[in-house]
């Protein structure tokens, strides 16, 4: 789908990176390759994440918005993106906060609305209104965008992603990828020094997200080796515990307390945390019933207060190195990355961790979305092959529920994406006709601990014994790290196919009906705006098979090229009648006959690949290997450092 | 599937270079990742994605020794799933080694001696599939069956590992 609009047909839209966050957000653009963040009108590049619902419709979003929040507590959405892609009754409801929340009623789909002047707002719909408010930001400055990579926790589930890809959708952003935030960093530092080789460790605390991920850079190919985390875990958390303890010291209890004073010590606390990022004590100062409370408090009484929050980012580094089969004296370099890693007890807490003074070179609030506009520009490019090249992986295990509800890994956290695996199942049962797949995400033992992500059944098997039928489940995940799953009966080949629209998320059909209740669509006609999107469409595939063309012409024979001449024409006369049905229906002609050539011209890059260099290494290496026993005691060691690795 | 030897081009052995393997299935995802086919029409698009998910797989299935031990043993026609039966030796072994990471859970010390003797025990499994994959000769129906026991005996030995590292971590 190409939302982006047309000013001047002839420049070059520019691809965007975009770092949705949960306390504040950015849109970055390269020039020459090098990144930049598109500045508002106070030359600020940090738009704040909050979302203000006006009594009469429409928004005021970020800084105009949160001046709001104190006001009008309840209609003021600040860092929603910690509800996204979560149930209506998810803990993270119940926690300290002055929003009011809705139940879904029947038929709804089971997630998260907030109460606003009597009407309820989903976070997918208060994420696209901070996006479309990037989105206007960087057309002011760039005209024409071209797609945009946002960027998510690498610890996000499958209905985070998805949440925040609807969002997108909804703010009329085309998503080029969903990219880690780690790995976006990496990305920005590994180029921006020009290194070539090594491996890093980044440290990603932000607002309401912890994530940490090892990765290796090797001839610009950036390799996730192991990624963890918390994605409900961040500063916020330490805002929470600094406001309970005002609390505790106003004698006030928290949950009985105002929305609006909530709110007020909420901000308060956050002031006071980043006063101490550079002085020893500071005066929390709330507003009671028209009566100032101040209260001094010193740097070592927060850090007291907040040790539990940074101490629960230990595990999850340990895991990641355990998993990447790594020491921490193995790590080259440190990344930090998060506002939240600007406290200087985190930074103690990482320097203690890996042994090492983390690197901090590239501002910490902007180095996601730099790595997020470079991507951008690479996916926008011609794909060069000396390009840099992101090998990210799942954050978290895959899996089915099988007999007696257990969940059976199909793929394991830390796979390298795209990633897909079939694995065979049978029925239990005489006379068996269905069976259901239930698709759970997480690492625990049972399928009823770890995150249920959707559930369908696979129907009309023919009666057979049990054991008899042979039921194959393909997971398929793709370079987003979104999740499609197949379910076939191999022996009848009844199939069932689903991307997977998890439990706690919106449908499709919910998204639609949202992109037609906002303003921006219902004013426009939707019969151009969709002949508009298909004459992109079919005008890239055009560009993209003339290219193809240019350069591997002669992997066709006459007859062939002649089809494909003969598509490429009537799809240019669809396009200059402007009839939409047929410029949709001959874009996917010339692209089933242009299967041939892109078959052979892959092949044709497979072979060059194996051709080079690593052909002849990989046979060196095979052939100067001593033979057995000594080649049994070289072998060992490297058994002993590949062994963590798994 | 596709062998995933084959897939990427290397020697169909046990032991093989870590590093070489590495590098080939980074210049195969140069040329395969679907980041390199953002703009390419959808048809390409799929093409690509397929092949770099298998890909992925092959190399996957070759970096860690059990599941290549799994692949040499399939290319050679014997098939291997969760019906290889453990040996009464095997099991009293393990029977043995969870016993005693019971009984030693919450000293760390014993935990890892108990590690590392399981490694030591992996690797002469290892040792042996070298032996059977890696000889001049392809291997007979006797060496095979030695392969497949060893491999029945490394998959016992690698989930004890895996509960030993979680009894590590808590």
């Amino acid at each position: 789908m190409a939302l982006f609009q047309i000013f001047d047909p002839t420049a070059r839209p520019t691809p965007i990176g975009i770092d949705l966050g949960t306390t504040h957000s950015l849109v970055a653009y390269t020039v020459d390759g090098r990144p930049e963040c598109v500045l508002d009108c106070d030359l600020n590049p940090l738009l704040p994440s909050v979302v203000h619902y006006l009594q009469h419709g429409g928004v005021m979003v970020g800084t105009e918005g949160k001046g709001k929040a104190a006001l009008h507590p309840r209609e003021t959405l600040v860092s929603v993106k910690r509800f996204m892609g979560r149930g209506a009754d998810d803990p993270e409801t119940r926690r300290l906060g002055p929003y009011d929340f809705a139940m879904p009623e029947p038929g709804q789909s089971n997630t998260v609305r907030f109460k606003v002047h009597g009407r309820t707002v989903t976070p997918v719909e208060v994420s696209a209104e901070i996006l479309r408010a990037l989105r206007t930001q960087a057309e002011g400055k760039l005209r024409t965008l071209g797609g945009a990579v946002i960027t998510v926790p690498a610890y996000f589930d499958e209905a985070q992603r998805q949440a925040t890809k609807d969002a997108a959708k909804l703010a009329g952003v085309e998503v080029l990828r969903l990219l880690n935030e780690p790995t976006a960093a990496a990305l920005a530092y590994g180029l921006d020094k020009g290194r070539t080789r090594g491996t890093f460790a980044v440290y990603d605390l932000g607002g309401g997200t912890f994530d940490v991920t090892i990765l290796s850079l090797d001839d610009g190919v950036f390799q996730v080796r192991s990624t963890g985390g918390d994605a409900q875990l961040g500063g916020d958390d330490m805002d929470r515990l600094l406001a309970e303890w005002v609390f505790g010291h106003l004698e006030i209890d928290s949950a009985q307390a105002a929305p609006g004073l909530v709110r007020a010590v909420l901000d308060a606390a956050r002031t006071a945390k980043h006063d101490l990022t550079d002085r020893p004590d500071t005066v929390i100062a709330v507003d009671v019933d028209g009566v100032t409370f101040e209260r001094s408090i010193r740097r070592t009484e927060f850090e007291d207060i907040v040790r539990t929050v940074i101490a629960r980012t230990t595990p999850a580094v340990k895991r990641a190195l355990r998993d990447a089969g790594l020491r921490p004296d193995e790590i080259d370099g440190v990344i930090l990355v998060g506002g939240s890693t600007r406290v200087p007890a985190v930074r103690e807490h990482v320097q203690s961790l890996f042994g090492q003074e983390p690197l901090s070179d590239i501002d910490p609030d902007q180095v996601v979305a730099f790595g997020a506009a470079i991507q951008a520009n690479l996916l926008a490019g011609d794909g060069a092959k000396d390009d840099a090249l992101i090998l990210d992986v799942i954050p978290l295990s895959l899996g089915l529920e099988t007999m007696g509800g257990v969940a059976e890994k199909i793929l394991p956290r830390n796979t390298t994406i795209p990633a897909g695996r079939a694995q065979q199942f049978t029925t239990y049962a005489d006379g068996q006709t269905g069976f259901e797949v239930h698709v759970v995400q997480g690492e625990r033992e049972l399928a009823a601990d770890n995150r249920s992500l959707a559930k369908f059944t696979l129907r009309g098997i023919p009666l057979m014994p049990a054991g008899a039928a042979k039921l194959e489940v393909t997971f398929r995940v793709d370079a987003d790290g979104m999740l499609t799953v197949t379910a076939r009966e191999l022996n009848t080949g009844i199939e069932q196919h689903i991307e997977v629209t998890p439990s706690f998320g919106l449908t499709g059909d919910d998204v639609e009906r949202m992109l037609l209740e906002s303003y921006e669509h219902a004013e426009s006609d939707l019969a151009v705006r969709q002949l508009r999107e298909r004459i992109t469409d079919a005008e890239r595939v055009i560009a993209a098979t003339e290219a193809a063309l240019r350069v591997d012409g002669d992997l066709l024979d006459e007859d062939e090229r002649a089809e494909l001449d003969g598509a490429l024409k009537a799809l240019r006369e669809a396009i200059a009648a402007q009839d939409g049905k047929k410029v949709h229906l001959r874009t996917e002609g010339l692209d089933r006959a242009t299967h041939p050539l892109a078959e052979r011209r892959m092949d044709r890059a497979v072979q060059h690949a194996m051709r080079g260099r690593a052909v002849q290494e990989i046979e060196d290496t095979v052939r100067d290997r001593p033979e057995h026993p000594h080649l049994a005691a070289s072998y060992a060691k490297d058994m002993e450092s590949e062994k963590e690795t798994r | 599937m596709t062998d995933p030897f084959d897939l990427l081009g290397v020697a169909r052995r046990f032991s093989l270079d870590r590093a070489a393997l590495e590098q080939r299935h980074r210049d195969l995802s140069r040329t395969l990742h679907p980041d390199r086919y953002v703009q390419a029409p959808p048809g390409e698009r799929r093409m690509a994605l397929d092949r770099a998910v298998a890909v992925n797989e092959a190399f996957r299935a070759l970096r860690d020794p059990l599941t290549r031990a799994e692949a040499l043993l399939t290319a050679h026609g014997l098939s291997v799933g969760d019906a290889d039966r453990p040996s009464q030796a095997l099991l009293l072994e393990v029977m043995d080694l969870r016993e005693a990471l019971d009984e030693g859970r919450r000293t760390p010390a014993k935990v890892t001696a108990l590690l590392e003797q399981v490694r030591a025990r992996t690797k002469s499994e290892e040792n042996l599939l070298a032996a059977v994959f890696d000889g001049e000769t392809p291997p007979d129906a006797a060496a095979l069956a030695r392969a497949r026991d060893a491999l029945v005996r490394l998959k016992y030995f690698r989930r004890f590992e895996d509960e030993a590292d979680d009894a590590l971590d808590s």
